[in-house]
């Protein structure tokens, strides 16, 4: 276990310190004990930074289950590095943040830490992990723990609905991402990522890879709220804000990115790849923009902004993943630099807005925009902070934002330069569909920020009386704001410490070793179709800004029951209700039903396999001679049999079924059983007497109200069992074998057994064993039949049934 | 080899059930009597396990006639692992009854009912021959008609009624399918069954017998289309009797069918396994139909039974590696899983005496135990790693692939979602939301019902974290299945 | 002759299954008698009829009949009747607190 392994269980470990923490010291906010963690593994994690620009990556295993190949390997290098910086150094501001923001009064802060250190060492475990089981184990974790987060306040109807819905949409990504993991084991024989990338090019004619990569893009996109599965992230806003600006947007939702990311390697240069993901993402962000302008709550305004800019950030990996088939790759790798550097800058400016929505609620009491405005006297720090989160996020300059929304456009036109996969005819739709994107983002940016403080102030309509933030929840949103201007100022800061590295581990291919991207951020470039693609994007969106009101209407063209909400409500309600339906209506609880199925199942099952296998066989050579004396046996018994079905008074029927009885002792006679019909005799005789013992006391036989057709299936049902079990039978007469370990049986009877009878020798002494629990069989249906009649629980059990009782 | 001990794990539970019979009066003998029993047992299978493990199978001709003339019982891994984790589930249940059980029933041999069960449970798993087996399988019904029926309420002496009728039926079949069986073969015994079934290749009739036997043995085990009678006839018991019979009753009938399909019935695996596989399959989806159907918790997590036995049933109809691996992996997994589950139940019942979950909800607050109890169970239900049921699900659908069952394999998968699903909706409606509780029934003896849930539930976790412990052991319980050559030298070379 | 009772071994499982289809208790318990019985029969055609005389090795014959379907069939004739036995005061006393015989009736399906 090295020191990197130990900082992925930290926080899993300390989690189990935190209900103890909480309960001794209930004065100090819980945050505080859990503050120094991710700072602390945010400042080891920083060590690496030096390492991974020049080596390939550190790599440590641990071995967890090496008989199957499952070993916790982790491995270092830019793309995980990245992130880990990410999750750590944005889980110390969260931390920060939601000590201010949640009460130690109100609210059960042991619950709210451990489910989020569990979250952050989950991640830290998807990220950093080189076995696909692994990540797949720790995937699922931060599914339970995001489960967990959301439903926080689980009193509330809106809490648990959002919970369940998140969780079902992304383990049903994890399993699909599984299915993929698997897919590529088959192909490769290991669980190791890097060794898969190492093979990717041998895997790529397999069968089977197309279906791995529908499939881990599956899970992918239900993790990244990817148009169609992004509706659980706006019910995701039930949680506390904290939970909102880590998981929901920093990070839980960044691993799809970084699984499309981290495989790139492997499914790059197909053309599934480039346009699914690709034509996803685009789609995603207009489609996600397009919906965040129409909210009216800060925090869903946020959360279709994530699912926007995360289809963004999806579209630039689709397109940069074709840079594989140039020799001129730098080209279109701006596509991927893009999408890093993108990625950073969406976690500063978005993390800021969060805490911003964060605060705005805490102070006034309330989301609502249409409630909000002017708060910009009563709030100067928030405002500024909002401003420059929004301005970063609509794409203007001087923020960070501006500079990735600019390469975001780069690589969009570029892909009109490429004519592979058809983009010829397909790839205008990119640029198209991000330019419109953009404007949209621009608008709802603006209507976040300037609905929110700019206009008048409705203290009647506020909840509370707004003031300024207290300093400790100012400080984390200041210091992502701040973020957003150096980075907007000095963005190749980046570029080779942290940027280069993630480059190199998504197209590890294009390089060899010793080479590095080159690359180089700036503002201006001169007056390019980016440039003027922003300019559009201003001036149309500040246009549509202070026409709202009138295009607004354009929302209500969906109808209101064919979104995919509904959809996801519907699918739920109506599954619960089919599923009731159907099983009620085969468990009708009358057993007679149950036997009709299962003996309709065993005529078709066996019936079928005789047909199919031949297994009828007649020959009569071997059989015995038929008697006389049996004939008429045979008869009285079918008679016999046949009277106890037509009986009308129980009496004929016992006696009938006795008669049947006695002819079987006389049976076993004449085929050479005497014990057996001793035997028979006896026990036909005490059973006669239980059956007129116990009929005494049940009611008379009625004529039932029988269907003809409930006695048609009935009679249909036993004449097919009745002659599987004839064909069975005389089948299996016909393949008689001649040697049977009877020989032994009859050879050594008397000579080790000591006995002349040999049923009785094999009865106590061959197989005495079976005889000893038979006579058990028999004392337990003795105990059974005394605590039937003897035991009164005087029927007010509610303590054992399921059931209600009478 | 021969080794007496192996006659332990039947006998003793044997002699304990008479024991215990002549001691009904005084409950605190039945308590610790079994108890005590109970340990020992756990003890001599861990001791076998760890023998067999060294040694390789072992056998035991019982009254030292040579096989296959007389009986024979056979210790191979997958018998011997099951027979422990048996014998670990009826002490968890054991520790639950002492204090849910009052001394009416005790009385009325209530203890005593427990270990012939456990018996026959025992016997069957470890017997070689195939009529020894119908015999065990009847003190194992027996057992468990007394069982349903003990204490005599209305549900348990009307399902009682249908689960008997059901069982004398298949018990009818059980016992034709062997005379058909010994016509053909001349045999009882197992593993000269699997000698004498090669020998005549390809038959028809053996196919039709083997149909037979899925039919008799999926009857037990509760496969589609046989499992009509199971819904009912566990829900009338109380919870310890139910989680007896969810986690030990249904295995004996899945133990047979993989016994018997991977010795014995070999010759027509392209007909016989893919009749299986998809059998599996419909299992799987009418569990999960039935378990997102119902608000009764009992009921789902009944339905989820046959989910388990469908994925392991897949697994097994694979014969491959992975997937004979993965349903050892995971029918050991679903024993321990099935049976903490409906102590958790009956703790719940315990608690707000109904087990309907319209009528309860925000436990959480004061039973935070429970729920977080519950919540790891019921992760661990659905194969999420770490937890146990993931390494079995995985190795089955790995198998499920290898052998080319692309879609039954993947809805294999899929079902994992949907039986998380069932068991959630218990776990945000009963314990989240508002606090409604009908009515609270001995808070105090409530703590202590804990205590076996506990047991059950750290035993799942370290199956889970500590599967490379076990990963040997399950392996050779799975080179035996592949290759029934081992399992008939060490029966017949003697 | 095994023709024969192959022949009245299956006409005794129709009729038994016939009876256990039906919706009164009594004759499910009789037709779970009948089945029995079937089964009984059948195992004993299984082990072929009349090969040889009686199993009693005093005879000295030249062959003698398959002892072992016999010790079969006698174990399973006293587990039968074992639940048999049962059975039938299982149908008793459901019979006592439920007050019905009819299957039908005995759905417990308001439970759910």
């Amino acid at each position: 276990m090295t020191f990197l392994h130990w900082a992925i269980l930290f926080p899993f470990l300390f989690a189990f310190m935190v209900p103890f923490l909480y309960k001794t010291f209930r004065k100090i906010h819980t945050g505080w004990f859990v503050l120094p963690l991710p700072i602390c593994l945010f400042i080891f994690f920083l060590q690496f930074l030096p390492g991974v620009k020049y080596k390939e990556g550190i790599v440590q295993t641990v071995k967890w289950i090496p008989s199957l190949g499952i070993d916790f390997a982790v491995y270092v290098d830019g793309l995980s590095l990245l992130f880990a910086l990410l999750i750590t150094g944005i889980g110390s501001l969260v931390v920060l943040y939601s000590i201010y923001y949640l009460s130690k009064e109100k609210e059960q802060l042991n619950a709210f830490y451990v489910y989020l250190l569990m979250f952050m060492g989950a991640m830290l475990g998807v990220v950093l992990t080189d076995n696909t089981i692994v990540l797949y184990t720790f995937w699922e974790i931060t599914s339970f723990s995001s489960f967990l987060l959301i439903g926080y306040w689980h009193y509330r109807e809106r809490s648990r609905y959002g919970a369940l819905k998140s969780m079902l949409i992304t383990v049903f990504g994890g399993l699909s991402m599984l299915g993929g993991f698997i897919l590529l084991y088959i192909m490769t024989g290991t669980f190791s990522i890097r060794e898969t990338i190492a093979q990717s090019s041998s895997i790529a004619d397999n069968g089977l890879f197309i279906p791995a990569l529908i499939l881990l893009l599956l899970g992918a996109f239900t993790k990244s709220a990817q148009f169609p599965f992004y509706i659980w992230l706006p019910d995701a806003m039930e949680a506390p804000t904290p939970v909102s600006a880590y998981l929901h947007s920093a990070t839980m939702v960044k691993a799809g990115i970084y699984l499309v990311a981290r495989f790139t390697p492997v499914f790059a240069g197909s053309a599934e790849w480039f346009w699914i993901v690709s034509l996803f993402g685009i789609f995603t962000l207009f489609w996600g923009s397009f919906h965040a302008v129409k909210q009216t709550d800060l925090k869903a305004m946020l959360a279709f902004s994530t699912v926007s800019q995360l289809g963004m950030i999806m579209s630039l990996l689709g397109v940069g993943s074709a840079a594989l088939l140039f020799d001129h790759f730098e080209f279109y790798s701006v596509a991927i630099l893009a999408a890093i550097f993108h990625l950073i800058n969406h976690a500063t400016f978005k993390g800021s807005l969060f805490m911003v929505a964060g605060i705005v609620d805490h102070e006034t009491g309330t989301r609502d925009i249409r409630k909000l405005g002017g708060l910009m006297s009563l709030m100067p720090i928030t405002f500024t902070i909002g401003l420059i989160g929004a301005f970063s996020m609509a794409g203007l300059p001087p923020f960070n934002g501006f500079l990735s929304k600019e390469m975001f456009f780069t690589g969009m036109i570029r892909v009109l330069n490429m004519d592979v996969f058809q983009t010829e005819t397909w790839g205008f739709l990119l640029p198209v569909l991000a330019w419109i994107g953009s404007i949209f983002t621009f608008i709802y940016s603006m209507i976040f920020v300037f609905k929110t403080f700019a206009g008048k102030l409705q203290l009647e309509n506020l909840p509370k009386k707004p003031h300024e933030a207290p300093i400790g929840m100012l400080i984390p949103p200041i210091v992502l704001a701040s973020l957003v201007v150096i980075f907007g100022f000095f963005p190749n800061l980046l570029a080779y410490s942290l940027i280069e590295p993630a480059m190199k581990s998504v197209m590890p291919s294009l390089l060899k070793d010793g080479e590095h991207f080159h690359i180089h951020i700036s503002h201006w470039h001169g007056f390019t179709a980016e440039f003027w693609m922003t300019v559009g994007v201003v001036i149309l969106g500040i246009f549509l800004y202070l026409t709202a009101s009138k295009w607004k209407r354009v929302y209500d063209l969906q109808p209101k029951r064919m979104t995919l909400n509904q959809l996801y409500d519907h699918s739920l309600k109506t599954a619960g209700k089919t599923s009731n339906r159907l099983t009620s209506f085969y468990m009708t609880g009358f057993i007679r039903d149950y036997l009709v199925y299962i003996f309709a199942f065993m005529i078709m099952a066996v019936g079928a396999t005789m047909i199919i296998k031949q297994s009828i066989s007649f020959a009569a050579d071997d059989a015995a001679p038929v008697g006389i004396y049996e004939l008429i046996l045979s008869i009285v018994m079918i008679a016999g049999s046949i009277t106890a079905v037509l009986a009308r008074s129980r009496l004929t029927a016992i006696i009938a079924l006795s008669s049947v009885g006695y002819s079987l002792a006389l049976f076993f006679v004449l085929f050479r059983a005497p014990d057996l019909a001793l035997t028979q005799l006896v026990i036909e005789t005490v059973s006669t007497a239980l059956f007129l013992l116990a009929f005494y006391f049940l009611p008379e036989l009625q004529k039932k109200d029988k269907t003809r057709r409930f006695r048609l299936v009935n009679f249909i049902i036993s004449a097919g069992v009745g002659g599987i079990v004839t064909l069975l039978a005389i089948s299996a007469s016909s393949e008689r074998t001649g040697k049977t370990i009877a020989e032994y049986f009859l050879e050594t009877s008397y000579s080790l057994g000591g006995g002349y009878n040999v049923v009785n020798v094999i009865l106590v002494d061959f197989r005495g064993f079976d005889t000893l629990f038979e006579i058990t069989v028999l004392a337990i249906a003795a105990l059974a039949v005394y605590s039937m009649i003897r035991l009164r629980t005087g029927g007010k059990d509610v303590e054992e049934n399921g059931f209600k009782n009478e | 080899m021969n080794n007496n001990i192996i006659i332990l794990p039947i006998i003793i539970p044997m002699i304990t059930a008479v024991l215990l019979i002549f001691f009904n009066k005084q409950e605190k003998v039945q308590k610790y009597l079994s108890a005590v029993s109970s340990v020992i047992n756990i003890g001599i299978s861990v001791f076998l396990v760890h023998y067999v493990h060294t040694n390789g199978i072992i056998s035991l001709e019982v009254g030292d006639w040579k096989a296959p003339f007389g009986i024979v019982l056979v210790a191979d891994m997958y018998a011997i692992l099951l027979v422990l984790t048996a014998n670990i589930i009826v002490f968890a249940c054991l520790l639950f009854s002492y204090k849910i059980v009052d001394y009416n029933r005790s009385k009325f041999f209530y203890y005593s009912g427990v270990m012939f069960l456990l018996t026959g449970v025992s016997g069957a798993f470890l017997t070689g021959d195939l009529f020894n087996l119908f015999v065990f399988y009847e003190v194992m019904l027996m057992s468990s008609y007394f069982l349903i029926v003990h204490g005599n309420s209305k549900p348990q002496l009307r399902e009682t009624i249908k689960y008997i009728l059901v069982n004398v039926i298949s018990s009818a079949l059980f016992v034709i399918s062997v005379a058909f069986l010994y016509a053909v073969t001349g045999t009882l015994n197992m593993a000269d069954l699997s000698l004498r079934v090669a020998e005549l290749g390809s038959s028809g009739i053996i196919a039709a017998i083997s149909i037979m036997y899925l039919i008799v043995f999926g009857l037990k085990g509760a496969i589609f289309p046989l499992f009509f009678w199971m819904p009912g006839s566990y829900q009338a018991p109380p919870a310890a009797v139910t989680a007896l019979f969810g986690a030990l009753l249904t295995k004996v009938g899945v133990y047979s069918i993989t016994r018997v399909f991977t010795l014995i019935f070999l010759q027509d695996i392209a007909f016989t396994h893919t009749f299986i596989a998809w059998l599996a399959v419909l299992t799987i989806i009418f569990g999960v139909i039935g378990a997102i159907s119902f608000s009764d918790i009992k009921q789902i997590v009944i339905y989820n039974i046959l989910t388990g036995v469908g994925v392991i049933l897949f697994g097994v109809s694979t014969m491959t590696e992975s997937g004979l691996e993965g349903s050892v992996y995971y029918m050991i997994h679903d024993m321990i899983i099935k049976g903490l589950l409906f102590l958790l139940v009956g703790i719940v019942f315990s608690i707000t005496g109904t087990t309907n979950l319209d009528k309860f909800s925000g436990l959480i607050k004061k039973y935070p135990t429970l729920g977080w109890m519950f919540f790891i169970a019921a992760l661990a239900l659905a194969g999420i790693p770490p937890l146990s049921g993931f390494i079995g699900k995985l190795k089955i659908v790995q198998g499920g692939f290898e052998q080319g069952e692309f879609v039954l394999a993947f809805a294999v998968l899929l079902s994992s979602l949907l039986v998380l699903y069932s068991v959630m909706k218990i776990f945000i409606n009963g314990f989240w939301g508002e606090e409604k509780i009908p009515q609270v029934l001995e808070t105090s003896q409530v703590k202590s019902l804990y205590v076996p849930a506990a047991f059950l539930l750290a035993l799942s976790l370290f199956y889970g974290l500590g599967t490379e412990f076990i990963s040997s052991y399950i392996k050779q319980a799975e080179q035996v299945l592949l290759s029934p050559d081992l399992y008939i030298e060490a029966v017949l070379k003697e | 002759m095994e023709i024969v009772t192959s022949i009245v071994a299956g006409i005794l499982f129709m009729t038994a299954t016939y009876l256990m289809l039906s919706k009164s208790l009594l004759r499910i318990i009789i037709g779970t008698g009948l089945l029995s019985h079937g089964a009984h029969l059948l195992i004993l055609t299984m082990g072929g009829l009349k090969r040889g005389t009686v199993p009693l090795l005093d005879e000295h014959a030249a062959s003698y009949v398959d002892p072992l379907p016999q010790a079969l069939i006698l174990t399973a004739i006293v587990i039968s009747f074992g639940v048999t036995a049962f059975f039938l005061v299982l149908a008793y006393r459901s019979y006592q607190e439920l007050g019905t015989d009819d299957m039908d009736q005995l759905r417990g399906n308001d439970q759910k």
